[in-house]
């Protein structure tokens, strides 16, 4: 299981450099984004400013393919490889779940360290807001850290339930999971939408978080179940 | 260089008994190992240890516990006597076919074996 | 001698096809056996099963005493790479040589170099963009440097040149050597990889037809070839494996003993007669007709 962990870390760039790269792309797209307002004449510092950046969730959409990819190739590329090396169907789902753990928390941990260094230098000297947004918790690392660490295990393991679909129903599997999902969302949607004011005021943010905890457990549970049957070619 | 004609460890153990009586290796001299012969023939290391058991079980070589395997004393002897049995089968009944099918008589034939005697 | 793999009435299914159908047969230790057969004879999902990487419909698989399938211990001492491995994306030769040890228990460095760099396998191009050789030489590096009490060799030797070629058996038998192991190699170039064997198991169709002592197996096997009369009164009714006419002409391959008496009267008939080769042999039973009058493309006026 540690080693499959290691099998996943053997490419260093990818997983550990790559993520960090692509955040430091969109934060230089944030800031010219920020310089074109500037210029169109709003103004740094205002409210209107802050607002308009912190609405802005760029950062986090521009690694969610990134991060799906990454999952997706965590187990179609990498499980014909490992079982070649002498891994365990068992010992493989569990060492890339932890590798999934790692990464997240890896990034969670990053996002924080930039949040902290964003806030204290008074947003990069000039008031651009990269980190400090809403989708982050609005610089509360209380928020950030889960938000951060949450969403990239989920976009890991549904990654890696659609290469194990792959690997276990070739091309079919993705889209079988794809219409399954559907099918389940509509049905959900169909039964809760007489009561959907009623929820929608009773939202809380935790619920979420419970959303996502329950994604990451069925997908490394279904890439389990799948792995366990599906054949290498 | 074994390819076809006869089992392969029948093959390596006579090269091995023909090296013996050509004097390549003399009496009580070691001779290569079965990884060596494996390796250097490019057979299976099995192969090449059941030829030598072969000859040991001939009374050709013997094994010395851990230094390697050596000719024994009396192997060129043993191995002439074993070697002429098999001569005529081998050598003898096909030229006598082939001189037969090319109508070369008795006389003609003890010519010919006499001018190779003398090269 | 022990058995390092017992393979016990394997049947595989793929769906309808049917890759394997009772297989059975058992590899003694530190022997090295020939896995032969035509395309599609099923050496590759043996291989798989034998590997763990894959299971059988029924029958049992024993690898040094377990069942592989999903058994770690076991499956840490097998190695094994497909004809067609599939590497990570943008792999390179550096990062398989670094997980490899992880997962190999014996991995000997000095092992992958010396290959490596006898193969010349360029480490800066990414694994996809190998030729069909270099892949060959990076699943021969990780097969004999795993140095695994069980090395399973799936056609080690596609694309591979000549000097590689002698590069493979030399280090093959070399290390074998330091340190025995029990390998089972599939391959179609029967002739140049032959005399590694000490045992052969010829697939056909997904059942064995031949298993046992490469000795013992060609001890018995003849080709006769000479007119159609002599060789048929020759045979007379005993089993033919392959027979091939052209014309008034006809060799065949068969395998029952011969005797003195047909030696002399095969050479009386002018048929010649020499002990098959493997080769011989594979091609004799893949050959789904006994007999085959040449080839059988209509002539046209």
């Amino acid at each position: 299981m540690i080693s499959t962990t290691k099998l996943h870390f053997n490419k260093r760039e990818l997983t550990l450099v790559v993520p960090l790269y692509i955040t430091g792309m969109v934060a230089v797209i944030s800031i010219l984004i920020s310089v074109l307002f500037w210029r169109g004449g709003s103004l740094p510092g205002t409210t209107g400013w802050i607002q308009g950046s912190q609405s802005n969730p760029g950062i986090l959409y521009a690694l969610v393919g990134f991060l799906v990819y990454l999952g997706v190739q965590s187990v179609a590329t990498t499980f014909p490889f490992a079982l070649t090396l002498g891994a365990t169907r068992r010992g493989f789902a569990a060492g890339t779940l932890l590798w999934s753990v790692t990464v997240s928390a890896y990034l969670a941990l990053a996002f924080a360290a930039l949040t902290i260094i964003e806030i204290a230098t008074d947003h990069w000297f000039a008031g651009f807001y990269i980190f400090d947004i809403y989708v982050l918790g609005a610089g509360d690392l209380g928020l950030l850290l889960p938000i951060v660490f949450l969403g990239v295990l989920s976009m890991l393991t549904i990654g890696g339930v659609f290469g194990a679909s792959w690997m276990r129903f070739g091309a079919r599997g993705p889209q079988l999971i794809g219409m399954s999902t559907a099918i389940v969302l509509v049905i959900a949607l169909i039964v809760m939408i007489p009561a959907a004011e009623d929820i929608i005021a009773a939202f809380e943010l935790w619920w979420l978080a419970v959303a996502a905890a329950v994604v990451i457990v069925v997908s490394a549970i279904g890439t389990w179940l799948l792995l366990r049957s599906a054949s290498v070619r | 260089m074994f390819t076809g004609g006869g089992p392969i460890y029948q093959q390596l153990a006579d090269h091995i008994a023909e090296d013996i009586m050509a004097g390549t290796y003399s009496e009580e001299s070691s001779v290569p190992s079965t990884n060596e012969y494996a390796v250097f023939y490019q057979i299976s290391p099995i192969t090449a240890t059941k030829s030598v058991n072969l000859l040991v079980e001939q009374g050709v070589l013997y094994k010395k516990r851990g230094i390697g395997m050596f000719v024994a004393t009396g192997a060129r002897d043993r191995l002439h006597k074993l070697r002429r049995s098999e001569f005529r089968k081998e050598y003898v009944a096909p030229l006598v076919h082939e001189a037969r099918l090319l109508e070369i008589n008795r006389r003609q034939l003890a010519e010919m074996i006499d001018q190779e005697n003398k090269k | 001698m022990t058995n390092a793999i017992e393979v016990h009435s394997v049947t595989r299914t793929y769906g309808r096809v049917r890759a394997l159908d009772t297989v059975s047969f058992a590899v003694p230790e530190h022997s090295i056996l020939g896995l032969l057969g035509r395309n599609g004879s099923g050496k590759t999902t043996i291989m798989s099963i034998i590997a763990g990487q894959d299971r059988p419909s029924s029958g049992q698989v024993d690898v040094l005493g377990h069942t592989p399938f999903e058994h770690a211990p076991t499956l840490a001492q097998i190695s094994y790479v497909r004809d067609n491995q599939r590497y990570p994306d943008d792999y390179r030769l550096h990062h398989v040589l670094r997980i490899a040890p992880d997962f190999a228990p014996n991995w000997n460095c000095d092992v992958a170099e010396e290959l490596t760099d006898g193969f010349r396998i360029p480490a800066k191009t990414p694994i996809k963009k190998l030729s069909r050789g270099q892949l060959s030489s990076i699943a021969i590096v990780l097969g004999l440097a795993s140095r695994a009490p069980i090395t399973l060799l799936d056609e080690p030797y596609l694309g591979l040149d000549v000097t590689a070629r002698a590069l493979f058996h030399r280090m093959l038998l070399h290390d074998y050597g330091q340190h025995p192991r029990t390998i089972v190699l599939s391959t179609h170039l029967i002739e140049e990889s032959a005399s590694l064997f000490d045992r052969v198991v010829i697939l056909e169709q997904g059942g064995v037809a031949m298993n046992g002592d490469q000795d013992d197996v060609l001890a018995s096997a003849w080709v006769m070839s000479g007119t159609k009369d002599a060789v048929a009164e020759l045979v007379a009714d005993r089993p033919v494996l392959q027979r091939n006419t052209v014309g008034g002409l006809t060799s065949i391959t068969a395998d029952f003993a011969l005797d003195d008496a047909t030696r002399i009267r095969a050479r009386d008939l002018r048929v010649q007669f020499a002990p098959a080769s493997l080769q011989d042999l594979v091609a004799a039973y893949g050959s789904s007709d006994t007999d085959s009058t040449d080839v059988k493309v209509a002539e046209r006026a």
